[in-house]
């Protein structure tokens, strides 16, 4: 196997609070390949989108980064970005690493037009001048299916859907090799959203950059990613191939987010949520931060911490029941057939 | 530019609402300023007298509409009448002279804080909780709760009396003819301004400040500015291409109200420096009751306000462009 673009080992993110620090994030541990899709799902809050954050430094205090390393691959060998000046981080950020943000409505800055924060951000990285700076921002406007002449517009007269395409194209403005993309289209509409998704796809094929994908919807994250990471709590707790992962799940609470949403296909089954709350980090339980939701808790839940580790080939849990084990949708099937 | 036409237009009523409650107010006094006039004299005084001197004076008897009438006739005109206290200059006069020099010492002083206060509170909310932040936002606003007068005081106390460093007072040096084209003179007037011009601003800074302040730490949680980082563009670029810029936006009102007040004249500083300003015009003409001068000089300020207020209209137009229409 070759490098993967970027490799996160046991990244630990911190939030200080008035009850001390709590952390957010806890030993997380993943790689993205080169032209990989890596989705990353979990409920609100779960530290998904503290991860983004990190990873391109952008967290904003009070959370700080404890510990772990970022090793990534530039071309010339991985590198870890943690150890990076704030001047190299500054060189690093967009050329090697973009991200499309949550909301772009408010990616874009209302007053200046969109010419300047294409230019802005190739000027800063390239030793393009003005001309060939907006020569390459039309370029780029073509890419995402907007006319060029509409460069010198301001936000507020796009569309957020013409909106959303416009931050993908400055996140391509440097052909960077990893696109962090944090729910890149939950403001939108259905319709709006598969369009963009295809474009996004169809720029990958394309242009081969690898992509840290973030959403809460997960049929659309099956759809669209080649592994998908689920995080609780702040700990990864499930990685495996998308077509497996809500196939056949090994921790209970991958299964309870698989039987959480409608099959569009499949006969009509009721639903089954995850009963319980997720959990207070300034209070976390002695082994599995599971063990209060889960319905197959054991005496080893209760006192031994988890660790994420091989359970199959290419498929990674931290639930204690998972050695050696089945995927529980097998499990349960058979449970319903005898 | 028809939004212009229309702010014009609204401006214009505004005005004329303005100076309609100028005319009413001094004559819902009781008296009126030529029976004041005489009202400490020892001799007889005839009703032809006093009906000679409202002549002399420019006032007007007949029906009240007809006495309107001819008062905004008289302020469209810019014929604002005869002092009464400054006897035979007209009031055009004496706001004439005072007039610029409250625009040099107000305008500068709120200029100054201004865009001292807005620096100092873009790098506070930009170092929110650093040192900085905490001794000067909190200070500045100590600061600007001190009485205008006792920080005057204490200036011309220390720098003008006790240090000598500074004249105690008026404009420029009394006998020197006023020159604007010689470089002694305009020094002269520097050398004059610096106290007085340090009391008018030193209390502004801190509204500014904790303005620019909060705007500024309201939006740097906006994704655009975590955008901005994210593209790796220069710490300088992000804040003031990307956060000053927009949080500039709320304190252009309030720097044009500012503006707009600052012609009344900074009525403390101009009386303790002796400053030859509006604001020691309009207290001699409270004194005196000199109604001409009073209501001349209000309409001088009402025409400011809506003047800056216009400018700000406009500012806003070129500053935000979600507010133009059909671009």
């Amino acid at each position: 196997m070759t490098t993967p673009q970027i490799s996160i080992r046991n990244l630990c993110v911190d939030y200080i609070t008035a009850d001390g620090d709590v952390r957010a994030v806890n030993n997380v541990s993943f790689d993205i390949g080169k032209g990989e899709v890596f989705g990353l799902a979990g409920e609100s809050g779960c530290g998904k989108s503290t991860v983004a954050f990190s990873l391109m430094r952008l967290h904003k205090p009070p959370a700080y980064i404890s510990g772990g390393e970022v090793l990534f691959d530039d071309g010339n060998g991985a590198k870890d970005i943690m150890k990076y000046s704030d001047g190299e981080m500054g060189i690093f950020r967009w050329s090697e690493m973009s991200m499309v943000f949550q909301s772009a409505m408010n990616a874009l800055n209302p007053v200046i037009p969109i010419v300047d924060q294409f230019t802005d951000v190739i000027m800063r990285h390239t030793d393009k001048n003005k001309y060939e700076a907006v020569k390459r921002a039309e370029q780029l406007l073509q890419i995402v299916d907007i006319h060029p002449n509409r460069l010198s517009d301001y936000p507020h007269q796009f569309s957020g859907g013409m909106r959303q395409r416009l931050v993908i194209a400055i996140a391509l403005a440097l052909n960077p090799k990893l696109i962090i993309m944090d729910e890149p289209t939950t403001a939108l509409d259905v319709v709006v959203q598969r369009e963009i998704l295809q474009k996004i796809y169809a720029l990958k094929e394309e242009f081969g950059f690898s992509i840290l994908f973030i959403t809460h919807d997960l049929s659309l994250m099956v759809e669209f990613s080649d592994r998908i990471g689920i995080m609780y709590s702040g700990e990864l707790i499930e990685v495996a191939a998308a077509k497996d992962i809500l196939e056949s799940p090994y921790h209970p609470y991958t299964h309870g987010l698989g039987s959480s949403f409608p099959s569009l296909t499949g006969p009509k089954a009721e639903l089954k949520g995850i009963p319980g709350n997720p959990l207070n980090l300034l209070d976390l339980p002695q082994g599995c931060r599971f063990q209060a939701r889960c319905e197959r808790v054991t005496d080893i839940c209760r006192r031994k911490a988890t660790q994420l580790r091989d359970v199959q080939a290419g498929h990674l849990s931290n639930c204690h029941l998972a050695v050696g084990g089945q995927p529980i949708a097998i499990v349960e099937t058979e449970a319903v057939a005898v | 530019m028809g939004f212009f036409l229309r702010r014009l237009s609204f401006y214009f009523i505004a005005l004329l609402f303005a100076a309609t409650l100028n005319f009413i107010i001094p004559r819902a006094m009781p008296g009126d300023p030529v029976t004041m006039m005489f009202a400490n004299a020892t001799t007889q005084v005839t009703p032809e007298r006093i009906a000679a001197m409202k002549e002399l004076l420019g006032f007007v008897d007949g029906p009240l509409y007809e006495q309107f009438f001819i008062y905004i006739k008289s302020v469209l005109s810019w014929e604002l009448g005869t002092s009464v206290q400054f006897y035979p200059l007209s009031v055009n006069s004496v706001l004439g002279n005072a007039f610029g020099w409250s625009l040099f010492l107000a305008g500068s002083a709120v200029l100054l804080s201004f865009t001292l206060g807005s620096v100092l509170g873009i790098f506070a909310a930009w170092r929110r909780g650093s040192k900085f932040d905490t001794i000067f936002s909190p200070g500045m606003l100590a600061v600007q709760s001190v009485p205008q007068v006792v920080i005057a005081m204490i200036l011309m106390f220390t720098f003008a009396i006790g240090l000598g460093w500074f004249p105690t007072g008026n404009a420029y040096t009394p006998g020197l003819t006023p020159d604007w084209t010689s470089w002694t003179f305009l020094k002269d007037v520097a050398y004059h301004a610096v106290l007085p011009l340090i009391a008018a601003s030193i209390v502004q800074v801190g509204g500014f400040l904790i303005n620019m302040r909060n705007n500024m730490i309201n939006l740097l949680a906006e994704d655009y500015i975590t955008m901005a980082k994210g593209k790796g563009l220069s710490e300088n670029r992000v804040v003031f291409n990307y956060a000053a810029r927009n949080a500039m936006l709320p304190s252009v009102t309030a720097l044009s109200m500012a503006l707009g007040m600052a012609i009344g004249g900074q009525m403390i500083v101009e009386i303790i420096f002796n400053y030859p300003g509006l604001g020691t015009v309009l207290l001699n003409a409270i004194n005196a009751r000199d109604y001409q001068v009073l209501q001349g000089q209000l309409l001088v300020m009402t025409l400011f306000m809506l003047f800056f207020n216009l400018l700000a209209d406009m500012l806003y137009v070129v500053l935000d462009p979600r507010l133009r229409k059909g671009a």
